[in-house]
């Protein structure tokens, strides 16, 4: 489904991601875990086409986004992304952003973007909430609205970019249950998360990345009990109680 | 091409220097009278708060030019005879723009968060030292931005001295404009002028802003 | 009187420049930010010009110079408009609050995070649909306060305009001092007139403010 191939990206002389190479597969879900500042929400953006980046090549889907014919928008409607603050546009309802894509880029009509937006809602288990607007709703529930909103364009793959790093404790655990559901259904997901329960429960494959390259890969079980690399178990150390 | 600028040239550059003159003076008279203004606005008693409050509102919805007019015509019925453009000039733009800079300071003394004060209090400083080694000088560092901006618009605000006469550059040209009918090159001309002096100072201004965050 | 006549002219002069800058500037402050380095640059380029040349100097060069601009036919046609003046001044107006209205879109535009514009391009939008419906909405609610100074300050140049002529408020002022020479009266009269036009545009932006508040969005 992606396969990276030798990826690197400089900020100016900074270099964000050292030589990256990693496949995914249809249906796989993949956990990205590491320190801050070691390029994985980079990584992310990179995918969908949000950042550029200087060498290598990123397939997606049979498309390469190095290849200039590839369309870039067209590309990020069979990604869906959320983003660790939600980013819910205050302006409009839970409904409004949910459907906004959907008309605008599908041109779905109001109605039927309105239908499958309610059946999302309900999926992720909040259709009571459809006409109120972010800031009347708990970090939980925004963070599921966004799930709802990048699911509404039917993607592909859906990535997490440290999804409930900003929640209180108490709503972390109805987000992560709507993403396991998820992972359950058979979408292919790469999640950046230090959540390591989630980890063990739903992922096929766990990177660890530091200062811009992948430093280990596992399968959960290994990953966890033999880490092989000794920064990977320091890191283990430190966020695993 | 500029034939019009170069002929008058000396005339020219003598009203770009009182338009300078006419800066200088408004600066040096408007922002110590600002600072005034500005802790005025701060103050807690009454008595100076609420005049000063009602002085600054007042003076900051009026256009400049009716300032600048209201003051020739008022000047000449205190003083008893009429007065010369130039003091005239000074002291209305001194009035006026001492009220901006009064608010740029309230502003910035305000900015300043009361965590920082609590925490040079919470250390044993008194009142007198976390003023001056904590308030005074972080205020400073927030109003200096807006302070050089303001003094670019105080400068570019000179020209409407024209309207009382004022031989400044703005009216020189226009003088020069009746007598040789070159519009095109002697507003031009003004225009260059006031776009290099402006874009230079508000870059200057950036680079000590940028400079400031750094090191602040 | 007099003034009242000048009151009306410095009304319209004031909310059609006001448009025009809204309009405007809202394009320029959008083109300053967009990921095209040529509309960054003209975009830029603006704003420079129309804010480091004082708004006088502005307005004398385009109606004075300005007509020269056309060649010498079309100038002998302009300059014999009726009324010139105020058109010239209501342009120049408009155009030199642009800008303003131009840096501080923008200053709303940064204030927005980064990951705010990615979440809308992450759902497949565009740019121009982004800008359009994400956007420039919360951009627009966030400058409300400097937008409202901004709508007083135009009401305050549209009275350099007297200075080419226009019978506006202050001109008014200044008329009926050279007739009558009670300057004193009518230039207190005039302050009086701006305050008045002062309050009413706070208490308009407040009325705008609260209608388009986004519940929860930090007030001022």
């Amino acid at each position: 489904m992606i396969q990276i191939r030798n990826m690197s990206k400089w900020y100016g002389n900074f270099q964000v991601l050292k030589d990256i190479n990693e496949e995914i597969k249809e249906g796989q879900t993949v956990v990205v875990c590491g320190p801050s500042g070691s390029g994985k929400s980079t990584l992310l953006r990179c995918i969908n086409a949000l950042e550029p980046f200087q060498k290598g090549e990123i397939i997606v889907d049979g498309q390469s986004l190095t290849d200039p014919k590839t369309n870039k928008y067209e590309l990020r409607t069979e990604i869906g992304m959320v983003f660790q603050r939600f980013e819910l546009y205050p302006h409009m309802t839970a409904l409004q952003n949910i459907t906004l894509a959907p008309m605008k880029v599908r041109k779905k009509s109001r109605k039927e973007a309105e239908e499958h937006a309610m059946r999302l809602l309900e999926r992720v288990g909040i259709p009571e909430k459809a006409h109120e607007y972010p800031a009347n709703l708990s970090g939980g529930q925004q963070q599921r609205v966004a799930i709802a909103r990048s699911l509404a364009m039917e993607p592909k793959i859906m990535m997490f970019d440290e999804p409930t790093s900003a929640l209180d404790p108490e709503m972390i655990k109805e987000v992560l249950e709507v993403m396991v559901g998820l992972c359950k259904g058979g979408m292919t997901m790469i999640v950046v998360t230090h959540e390591m329960g989630f980890a063990r429960e739903v992922a096929d494959e766990i990177i660890f990345m530091d200062e811009g390259s992948i430093i280990e890969r596992g399968t959960d079980i290994s990953f966890f009990q033999n880490p092989k690399s000794p920064r990977t178990k320091d890191f283990l150390d430190k966020i695993l109680i | 091409m500029f034939d019009a600028v170069i002929n008058n040239i000396s005339y020219l550059m003598g009203g770009y220097w009182v338009t300078i003159k006419l800066a200088f003076f408004a600066l040096a008279g408007g922002i110590p009278l600002g600072i005034l203004v500005g802790l005025g606005r701060i103050s807690r008693n009454k008595w100076v708060y609420y005049p000063v409050t009602l002085y600054v509102n007042v003076i900051r919805n009026i256009p400049l030019i009716l300032v600048i007019f209201w003051f020739y015509f008022v000047m000449p019925i205190i003083i008893g005879s009429p007065l010369d453009p130039f003091p005239s000039a000074v002291i209305s733009f001194i009035i006026f723009e001492a009220t901006y800079f009064g608010e740029i300071i309230r502003a910035g003394y305000q900015s300043v968060s009361k965590g920082q004060i609590e925490a040079g209090y919470s250390t044993g400083l008194t009142y007198i030292q976390t003023t001056r080694y904590i308030l005074i000088p972080i205020a400073l560092r927030r109003m200096l931005p807006s302070m050089i901006t303001q003094s670019i618009v105080t400068y570019q605000d000179t020209c409407l001295a024209f309207v009382i006469g004022l031989p400044e550059f703005v009216r020189r040209a226009t003088i020069v404009d009746t007598l040789e009918v070159r519009s095109i090159q002697l507003f031009g001309f003004v225009a260059i002028i006031f776009l290099i002096t402006c874009y230079i100072a508000s870059t200057i201004s950036r680079r000590f802003e940028i400079k400031e965050q750094e090191g602040g | 009187m007099y003034l009242v006549q000048g009151i009306w002219v410095t009304i319209k002069m004031g909310l059609i420049g006001w448009v025009i800058a809204l309009f405007l500037g809202v394009i320029i402050g959008t083109m300053r930010i967009s990921p095209w380095r040529w509309l960054r640059f003209l975009g830029g380029a603006y704003v420079e010009l129309f804010r480091n040349i004082p708004f006088l100097v502005q307005l004398f060069f385009w109606y004075y110079a300005g007509p020269m601009l056309f060649g010498a036919s079309l100038e002998k046609s302009i300059n014999s408009i009726i009324g010139l003046n105020y058109y010239v001044a209501i342009i120049a107006l408009g155009m030199y609050t642009a800008s303003r209205v131009a840096e501080h879109t923008r200053a709303g535009f940064s204030s927005i995070s980064r990951d705010h514009y990615n979440a809308a391009l992450s759902t497949g939008l565009n740019h121009p649909q982004m800008y359009r419906y994400v956007i420039i909405p919360y951009a627009l609610r966030i400058i409300i306060p400097t937008l409202t100074t901004e709508f007083l300050t135009i009401f305050k140049n549209s009275s350099i305009a007297m200075t080419i002529g226009v019978l506006e408020t202050t001109f008014m002022s200044y008329k009926i001092d050279s007739e009558t020479f009670h300057g004193l009266e009518s230039t207190t009269g005039a302050c009086l007139i701006y305050l008045a036009l002062g309050l009413a545009v706070v208490g308009l932006m407040g009325i705008l403010e609260s209608r388009l508040k986004i519940p929860g969005m930090i007030g001022r």
